[in-house]
């Protein structure tokens, strides 16, 4: 099974990014890939629960993750010095997650290979 | 190598589109294969027919070059969608489809290499 890991880096509003990453996620599980997501910098947002985007017109975007898991996504990796830095802790998240730390997270990309950044 | 490309941005106000442009090249150079190359968000609007920069590097004329040459160019249809970029709108040798292209090249890639922001 190909390995792909998908990494959210920016805040899941202000400009179209994690919204996209979430659509890629979601259009190459269907094809049974080994699917690992990380969240690092302010990548972490995207996983913070009770989001309400309504002022912008879009819709909130955290309540889809924990849904990859009916698609065959489990893994979520989150950087723990971005939560961290952010005053977040894993309570504050929809979904259980892996912590890893940077070199942890250098590890998990190189064992990946195949990277798609948003 | 396999390597598939993903370009996030679109035409001369981001570097992207440029910079995958000389990286596919310097890869073909060194005997490398391209498996394809997927133009997504922002990055549809660099195959748009009508770019025309006076005395300037044409970007959409070199992406039509490339897949004139063999090598497998996709906009997102969904995100062309989104930015009017009609079927007709677009140079020749390059094609308009979903993710699932995006997930055949990854599949075919030893390596996937993005470009953007």
């Amino acid at each position: 099974m190909e390995k792909v890991l998908v990494m959210l880096r920016k805040a899941p509003y202000g400009s179209v990014y994690t919204a996209e990453a979430f659509r890629t996620i979601m259009g190459i599980a269907v094809f049974e890939m080994d699917i690992c997501v990380v969240f690092i910098d302010d990548g972490v947002y995207s996983l913070v629960k009770d989001q309400n985007p309504k002022k912008l017109d879009m819709k909130p975007l955290g309540d889809g993750f924990p849904m990859l898991k009916e698609f065959n996504v489990n893994r979520f990796v989150v950087h723990d010095e971005s939560l961290s830095e952010r005053g977040l802790t894993v309570d504050d998240l929809v979904l259980d997650v892996e912590l890893a730390n940077s070199s942890q997270v250098s590890e998990t990309v190189k064992n990946y290979g195949r990277v798609l950044p948003f | 190598m396999k390597i598939g490309v993903m370009i996030l941005e679109g035409p001369y106000q981001h570097q992207a589109v440029d910079s995958a442009y000389y990286f596919i090249q310097a890869a073909i150079a060194r005997g490398h294969e391209i498996v394809g190359v997927f133009l997504y968000t922002d990055g549809v609007n660099n195959i748009n027919k009508f770019i025309n920069p006076p005395g300037e590097r044409n970007i959409s004329k070199r992406l039509s070059e490339l897949g004139e040459s063999g090598i497998d160019i996709v906009a997102c249809t969904a995100c062309s969608k989104f930015r009017g970029l009609r079927p007709d709108l677009k140079v020749e040798h390059v094609r308009q489809s979903g993710l699932g292209s995006l997930a055949e090249f990854l599949r075919a890639a030893d390596r996937f290499v993005s470009f953007g922001d």
